[in-house]
Parts: structure tokens; sequence; C-alpha cells
């Protein structure tokens, strides 16, 4: 899925790269310029701020980054744990439906297989309202799970599709050579489909991290406690109480950007398979 | 742990006379199967298809999400027609929709042409990846950064205006009704939008070489093999990517609400921010549960279409 290196054409039109070189460094200098604004001016004081406004400037202030850290770093520990758990959750409940749809008949599957895929087609925005009413009916308002356990559900549907798929392409004689062996299903499920399955999972996880990591809205409806807040809903304070206070406010954009710069770098493929697969919903 | 079914082996085998029974006790037999679909079933019960169909019954009904419940037909429907805010959200989706798919294609085609090119195999990858980089600023994020460039005074898009001495084109531009949508429809423009931009790639990387080879014997210069031959072979990928773009702006409303709440007046209210603003802020829960009705059958129009004309040509 995309992730394969850019083969080069064959048959190129131009003897040399540089045309293309040149409009692909344009194209970077304005993707980047933005951020790299926003890192220097995140390391100036205010004075330094309305008197150069375009270049960095000396002494860099550091301690913008402490005042922001004071404020959101609870909220990147928050996301963290919540878009921990919701993936774990994902990846069990998804592996296991998935194997289940992919490698056995039994009565109903197909009934139950749309029960699954059917909410592909539902779109957050047509739930929103009722999910609400459900989760204060339910006493969830306010505390964690009213995030983890919808975020969850959401996820599954596509989760299971893909794992289907993907157990579905195994080959039936790696499954038959295990049960000749002797091996239960839960064996072969533990210890041949989910190690085999493993690239996909990583798809899995990152879809579902992006997705939660990015989420602002339901938060903004569920949680009102500071102390619960998910990153995204935390930026919305911060940004609204460091208005002008402009060192600090972009200390915070880059420390909230560090926690998925760092899974990016050292997951770069499946990152990218990640955003790929995430396509697939509505 | 015994085998979750045994049911397998015997599908050949089964006579056909006894199946009623043979029904039942398929089902006892395959019982572990599923109680390991249970669980996520459950969730998929309880979170996302009974709050569906609570949206679709409660539609009918005046409902402030509690005690207040009464059956009005289909008159939360009929004062959509008259709700100025639901018409003027209505005309501003078709427009943020259409700027949205149009900028979000060409863009992203634009840059994958320039690295598809490249003969250098170890750019072209570095180039993708360097393109793939925004997506590490949380959403959020880049929703604030582009509110700080549009912001009046020290607003980067104002401050770049003056620099090259451009001072009477300077606006507020997310409070000037007449930009304020505009504004908005650029938010994240020189970023690629990720996935629209390594869908196109992906397209251009997979045409055949030797359509390119027989391309260059026939003498064709780069912008008509760029006409002729790229966007015919990957038309399935662009249709796709404009349906999967319609499909995400049709939802996306988070970055309405942090950046104009709808304002100034209705000038950037969009359906999804209506409805959200009707639940939340008037708690009129059996209009806002409307609204997305209306919205899950626009968006249901779009599947359709992205799944019998797009999708069956070319996958992802």
């Amino acid at each position: 899925m995309a992730t394969r290196p850019v083969r080069p054409r064959r048959f190129p039109l131009l003897r040399h790269d540089w045309p293309f070189e040149f409009g692909l460094i344009l194209f970077g200098v304005i993707t980047f310029y933005p951020l790299l604004f926003i890192i220097s001016t995140s390391l100036k004081s205010n004075t330094q701020f309305y008197q150069s406004f375009w270049g960095p400037t000396f002494p860099f202030h550091f301690s913008n980054y402490n005042v922001a850290f004071d404020r959101i770093f609870r909220s990147i520990l928050n996301s963290v744990v919540y878009s921990s758990l919701t993936i774990i959750v994902v990846a069990a409940l998804a592996s296991a439906s998935g194997f289940v749809f992919a490698r056995f008949k039994f009565p109903g599957k197909q009934a139950l297989f749309y029960l699954f895929i059917s909410l592909m087609m539902v779109p957050g925005v047509l739930t929103l309202a009722p999910r609400f009413v459900l989760v204060r009916s339910l006493h969830l308002l306010n505390q964690p799970l009213v995030l983890i356990v919808p975020w969850a559900s959401s996820g599954i549907v596509l989760a299971t599709w893909l794992m289907r798929s993907y157990f579905e392409s195994l080959p039936q004689e790696l499954f038959d050579a295990a049960h000749v062996d002797g091996a239960s299903d839960v064996a072969v499920f533990r210890l041949i489909a989910v190690p085999l399955a493993r690239p996909m999972i990583a798809t899995i996880a990152i879809t579902s991290l992006i997705n939660t990591w990015n989420d602002l809205i339901w938060p903004l409806v569920t949680i009102s406690n500071r102390e619960w807040m998910p990153l995204a809903q935390a930026l919305i304070q911060f940004s609204s109480s460091f208005e002008t206070d402009w060192g600090p406010l972009f200390a915070g954009y880059v420390l909230a950007s560090i926690p998925l710069l760092i899974v990016f770098t050292f997951a770069l493929r499946q990152f990218v398979s990640g955003l790929t697969a995430g396509a697939l919903k509505a | 742990m015994a085998d979750l079914a045994a049911s397998e082996p015997s599908e050949l085998t089964a006579l056909p006379p006894r199946k009623q029974t043979s029904v039942v006790r398929r089902i006892i037999r395959s019982r572990n199967l599923y109680l390991v679909l249970l669980p996520a079933l459950t969730l998929l019960l309880v979170f996302d298809w009974y709050p569906a169909a609570s949206a679709l019954y409660n539609s009918f009904y005046a409902w402030n999400g509690g005690k207040l419940h009464k059956f009005i037909g289909l008159e939360n429907y009929a004062y959509m027609l008259q709700d100025r805010a639901f018409t003027t959200s209505l005309r501003n989706l078709v427009f943020f929709v259409g700027f949205r798919v149009i900028f979000q294609t060409v863009f992203p085609f634009i840059a994958a042409e320039l690295i598809v090119n490249l003969k250098n195999a170890n750019w072209a990858y570095r180039w993708k990846l360097i393109f793939v980089i925004p997506m590490v600023v949380p959403y959020l994020v880049m929703v604030l950064i582009w509110r700080f460039i549009y912001s009046p005074q020290m607003g980067l898009l104002n401050q770049i205006l003056e620099l090259v001495g451009l001072q009477s084109w300077t606006h507020a531009w997310l409070s000037d009704p007449a930009f304020a949508m505009w504004a908005i429809g650029f938010v994240r423009f020189p970023w690629l939008p990720t996935l629209q931009f390594l869908i196109l790639l992906g397209g251009l990387q997979s045409i055949p070489p030797e359509v390119l080879e027989s391309s260059q014997i026939d003498g064709a210069g780069l912008l008509r093999r760029i006409r002729h031959i790229d966007i015919p072979m990957i038309m399935g990928q662009i249709k796709l990517v404009v349906i999967l773009t319609a499909i995400f702006m049709t939802q996306r409303f988070d970055l309405f609400l942090v950046l104009t709440d709808g304002g100034p007046g209705y000038a950037t209210m969009v359906p999804a921010l209506h409805l959200y603003h009707s639940a939340f802020n008037f708690l009129e829960f059996g209009y806002a549960s409307a609204i997305g009705v209306v919205l899950f059958i626009i968006m249901l129009t779009l599947t359709v279409i992205n799944l019998r004309y797009v999708q069956t040509e070319e996958g992802v």
C-alpha cells in the first residue's frame, strides 16, 4: 500500500532533473516556511517578536518551552494514554473478529459481517448528538472511558475489514499444516496469524493513532474537566490564554507536534500505509 | 483449548434433508466463534448502531435530549427549508467542497508529477517523505497556525503583503464576510493533502513503462504526455481523490468551529457546524438529528458513486 520506494521512470523526457527539482524545492519552501516561522518565533520574547518579525533573534528564550510544557504536558500524557488504550482495544478485537470472518464458516456470517462493514457508510456527524445523549445516560461524561470506548468502537469497523482481507490472503496450506501438527484454532491464531499480520496491525495502529490524536469535537462535548482533556482540546484553551504571548504559544504548538514526529521517524512505512488505509472509511 | 468450530469439514458431506436441525446444530457448534465476535459486536451495537438508529428516529421528534420528546412528523425537515442558517450553510458547503476538491486534486497532482519524473530514485523517495512530514503536526495545531496566518495585525499573510508593498490588500481575513469563506477554503494551502498526494503518486508510478516509451517514440513532449497519457491513465485515482475529498469535507467542521464559529453572521456556517450548534448550544437534538440525516444522505450518495463508478476501476 503505497510504501514501496518511488521507481524512476525509464523513459525520462528531460535529460536533467533540475527543472523538476526546482519545482519541488519551491513547493518545499512554501510548505515548510510556516513551520520554520513558528519554530523561530517560539524562541522569541514578545519584544523580539515585535521588533524583528521575520528572522530568528538572539538570545533564544528557551524558557518559553518551560511555560508551554507546564500547561500542556498533562494533556499530551492524557492523549498518549487514550490513544494507546484505543489502539490496544481496536487491534485486539479487530484481529480476533477479522480472523473469525476470514477463516471460518458459520451460520449468519454474512449478516454479521455486514453489521460491521455497513457502519463504514455511517458518518460521525450523524451519530454525534445521540451518542452524547447515550454516554450521558450511562454516566460516562468527564471520564477517560467516554473517549476511549466510542473511539475504539468507531475504529473497529475499518480495522476488522482490513484484518479480514489480510487473513483471507494467507494461504490455506499454512493453516492446514498447523492443524495437522495438532495446533488448536486459538494456537493458530496466536502463533501464526497474528505474527504474520504484524504489518497490518501496525497500519491499523497508526490509523487509530492519527484519528484519535486529532479528534477535537467528541472531547469538546464530553469532557469539561481540565485534568482529563486530551491534547487537541487542551490546545484550544491554551491558545486562548496565551493569545498574544507569541513565544510560549508557538512553543506549545511545537511541543504538541513532537509525539507524532517521533512515531513518524521510527515507523516511516507504517505511517504512510496507515495514512492511506484511513481513506477507506468515510 | 478446544477448536473454535468443527463445522468446516462437514460442509461437503452434510445431507440436504436434515437442513432445519443442521442449522441449529451448526450454530451450537460454532458458539465459540460467536463468543469471539461478541465484544466487538456489543461495542458496535451500543455505540454506533444505536446512536445511528436514534438519530433517524429522533429526526421526527422535537427533542431536547431529555424529557421533552414529542412526535412532530416531518416538521424538522420542513423547518430546514426556511432556516436561513441552514440554507446558507448548504450554499457554503457547496462552495467549500467544490473549492477544496479542485485545489486538493490539482496541487498534489503537480507535486506527484514533479516527483515521478525525477531520474534519481533516492531523491524521489525522499521528496515523497518530505511532503508527508506536515502530517505530524496535529490537525488542530495546523488550524491554529492558519488562524495566526490570517490574524489581522501580526498575521503572516498581512505581514507578507505589507512587506511587498501591498498594504491596501491586507484584510481581517476571517472576520470579513467577503473573504472569510475563501480564507477557510485556503487553510492548509501550501501543505499537500497527504492522502490525496499519496494516491495520485501511486497512480503515476504504476503507469507501465512501455506506454511511456511508445509515447516518447511518437515524439510527445512533457505537456502532451501529461495530458494524453498521465491524466487518462490515472483517471481512476483522480476520481477517487475527488470523491474522498468531497466526503471528508462534507462532515469536517472543527476548523470552522475554531476559526470563525460560522460567522460573521452565517458567512462561514456549514451544515455540520449548524448541527453542532443546534444540539449543544440550543438543545434541539431532534433538529440536529434531522440535519445529520440529510448529511448522511448526501454522503451516502457520494459513497455509492464511489463504490459504483470509482473503486471498481481502481483499488486504493
